[in-house]
């Protein structure tokens, strides 16, 4: 399951998406908006997303979690617009059938997808606004021809 | 003379002040010459041509990516989906 929506994200659906009867774990991730960022207080958060790439891209970094780790199912939600503080940004959960390699595979598929997947977030303060510029995502390398 | 319909997103968007732009390209343009274009067309958005990358049918493209009539462009500044807590 793979989901960018504008609506509050609900981890049971994905849970249920994930687990299988061979499964002995799931770890889940909360991505949680937080009232402050460098000695700032923040407001509320603004996300903007490509939102068929950004599919793409957590489809593609499920598809490298199953490659490195022994996982059964993976599936990722993000929310988009505006976002409360304590709300929920992402949401990533991995199953397995043993606990230590749903951790592993679910911190690498939260990093990657902050590297490659194209959603931004604005902060919002009392006394300004800024995009947040994170990961510059890989590119393939160049070629003569394309 | 391709043309190539663009897309824009955060603060690249809020910069240009429009979601999407129709550029009319050279016969033989590439993603690095759009990149220099855009510099050229919007001064404003220089300081963040090196950060930039290109997506063409929702894949990360190279500079050498040769442009064609009607494509469909996707600039992508520094991504940042999550919360703050890992980085």
């Amino acid at each position: 399951m793979f989901v960018l929506t504008g609506d509050p994200l609900d981890p049971g659906p994905l849970v249920a998406a994930v687990r299988t009867d061979d499964v002995g774990a799931v770890a889940l991730f909360f991505g949680v908006v937080r009232n402050e960022n460098l000695g700032r207080a923040v407001r509320y958060l603004e996300y903007d997303a490509y939102p068929e790439m950004a599919i793409t891209k957590m489809k593609e970094v499920a598809g490298e979690v199953r490659a490195k780790f022994p996982v059964t199912g993976v599936g990722a939600m993000h929310r988009v617009g505006r976002l409360e503080i304590g709300e929920t940004s992402l949401l990533v959960a991995v199953a397995s059938p043993h606990r230590v390699e749903a951790f592993a595979a679910c911190h690498y598929a939260v990093d990657r997808i902050k590297q490659i997947v194209p959603i931004w977030k604005k902060e919002v303060w009392e006394d300004g606004e800024e995009w947040i510029e994170g990961n510059v995502p890989d590119v393939p390398p160049d070629s003569s021809r394309s | 003379m391709p043309t190539v319909s663009l897309r824009l997103y955060a603060g690249l968007k809020d910069m240009v002040g429009a979601r999407d732009l129709d550029l009319r390209l050279p016969e033989g343009a590439t993603v690095g010459h759009l990149r220099e274009r855009l510099g050229d067309e919007y001064p404003a958005v220089r300081a963040m041509l090196s950060v930039l990358v290109f997506a063409v049918d929702e894949e990360y493209v190279p500079s050498s990516h040769l442009l064609r009539e009607g494509d469909h462009v996707a600039l992508i500044p520094p991504v940042s989906g999550g919360s703050r807590c890992s980085s």
